[in-house]
């Protein structure tokens, strides 16, 4: 029966429906069985037997309820004629519902259905705002207030450099520093921090201008317009960063 | 004191009051007749009607359903006349068979053994002696006048099927 009933779980058959004609002469016996077998067990599962012994042989059109019968019990079928006679254009029809609730647990709508779990072995969990931890709070704190003594030393180390920075370019005009600049001065140059530019000296003479440009056409330079386009933008967007803050 | 002891009963005779309460009953049949297959006539030849499928036409199908066995019998009258056609000035031959040609149950197939034909062979009358459902298979030709050919137009003939308590 895997081929006439679909294979869905929680499928009944109803009613058995069949039809056949029977040929035969009125003297002679004959029983026609109509049955399926028991996929289960022996026997059969439905069996409706027709005796036309000494009767004109016929159309039959039956229909035979039988319940609310498992789909996994229907077993094979047949018609069967037993005596004298010749049964001819046999069809069988099942009825069937299928009950989409037969495993309560394919929905969770469906009547007796379990929650698969044991929502008792679930630990209830209390929601914390983690920003009103005093522990978060307190090393937030502590966080913050290392980024600004970061941003202090920073700036000291900036200011710092800024004023060393000017000693040394300080240093160019000897004749206003004293013994002890003087000295500071020879020790940065003893560190080669100061570029020989500074110190070195041209050689004298007219440096003349030379032409570059023999045909005086200055052509438009699309990627310099490019570049001030973006240049004037990231301007702009910095500016509107101290609107944002 | 008597006397008016005597006086309460008779005025309570002559007081009492009257009314009639009806009791209603309704008996539905337990022998339902229903139209399966709607008979068509076809027209084999110009001089004749017939509802067989080898003559184009629909063969009529009752179906009766018997609820209870032995209670009732089929009477199924076949057509004579047409309830409505072209004016026919001949006279009209019907022929006609009734047989019961499928059955719920083996055992009515006794219907058709046991059946009573009367009226010409127009009316066939089935003794329902088994509950199920039967469908009874008619046939009815007609055939006009000697070798004339029916006129044009529309063709109508009623079969009558009863169910009627033993």
């Amino acid at each position: 029966m895997q081929n006439v009933l679909p294979q869905q779980a929680g499928l009944t058959v109803g009613s058995v429906i069949y039809r056949y004609t029977a040929v035969k002469n009125i003297e002679d016996d004959m029983l026609v069985h109509v049955q399926n077998e028991d996929a289960l067990g022996n026997g059969y599962i439905f069996r409706e037997t027709d005796d036309w012994s000494g009767l004109e042989g016929n159309n039959i059109y039956k229909i035979v309820p039988v319940g609310a019968i498992p789909l996994e019990r229907w077993g094979n079928g047949s018609v069967e004629v037993e005596g004298t006679g010749t049964v001819l254009d046999p069809s069988i029809i099942y009825t069937y519902q299928y009950d989409p609730c037969f495993d309560p647990q394919t929905d969770p709508s469906c009547p007796g259905y379990v929650i698969p779990y044991d929502p008792n072995l679930i630990p209830v969990v209390e929601f914390n705002d983690p920003l009103q931890d005093e522990l978060v709070l307190a090393e937030m704190e502590k966080k913050a207030k290392l980024e600004e003594e970061e941003e202090y030393e920073r700036k000291m180390r900036i200011k710092k450099v800024k004023v060393d920075l000017e000693k040394m370019l300080g240093g160019l005009n000897r004749g206003a520093m004293d013994g002890q600049a003087a000295a500071q001065e020879a020790a940065l140059f003893a560190m080669n921090y100061i570029p020989v530019s500074y110190t070195g000296s041209l050689n004298g003479g007219v440096y003349k201008d030379m032409p570059m440009i023999p045909d005086s056409q200055i052509p438009n330079n699309k990627n310099a317009k490019r570049l001030n386009y973006a240049q004037q933008q990231k301007h702009e967007e910095m500016m509107q960063y101290q609107y944002d803050k | 004191m008597k006397k008016l002891l005597f006086l309460i009963p008779a005025l309570a005779v002559t007081t009492a009051a009257q009314a009639n309460y009806p009791i209603n009953g309704f008996i539905e049949s337990k022998c339902v007749i229903q139209s399966d297959t709607a008979g068509m006539f076809g027209n084999p030849t110009v001089d004749e009607l017939s509802t067989k499928s080898a003559d184009g036409g629909v063969m009529p199908i009752i179906r009766y359903d018997i609820i209870t066995a032995s209670k009732y019998k089929a009477v199924i009258t076949t057509p004579t006349n047409f309830s409505a056609s072209p004016s026919l000035s001949d006279s009209v031959d019907w022929t006609s068979t009734t047989v019961a040609g499928q059955m719920s149950d083996a055992a009515m197939s006794i219907f058709n053994t046991d059946k009573v034909i009367y009226n010409n062979g127009h009316t066939t009358e089935f003794d329902l002696v088994k509950a199920g459902s039967v469908w009874f298979n008619v046939t009815s030709e007609a055939k006009y006048g000697v070798g004339k050919a029916f006129p044009s137009g529309s063709y109508t003939a009623l079969i009558v099927a009863e169910c009627i308590a033993k």
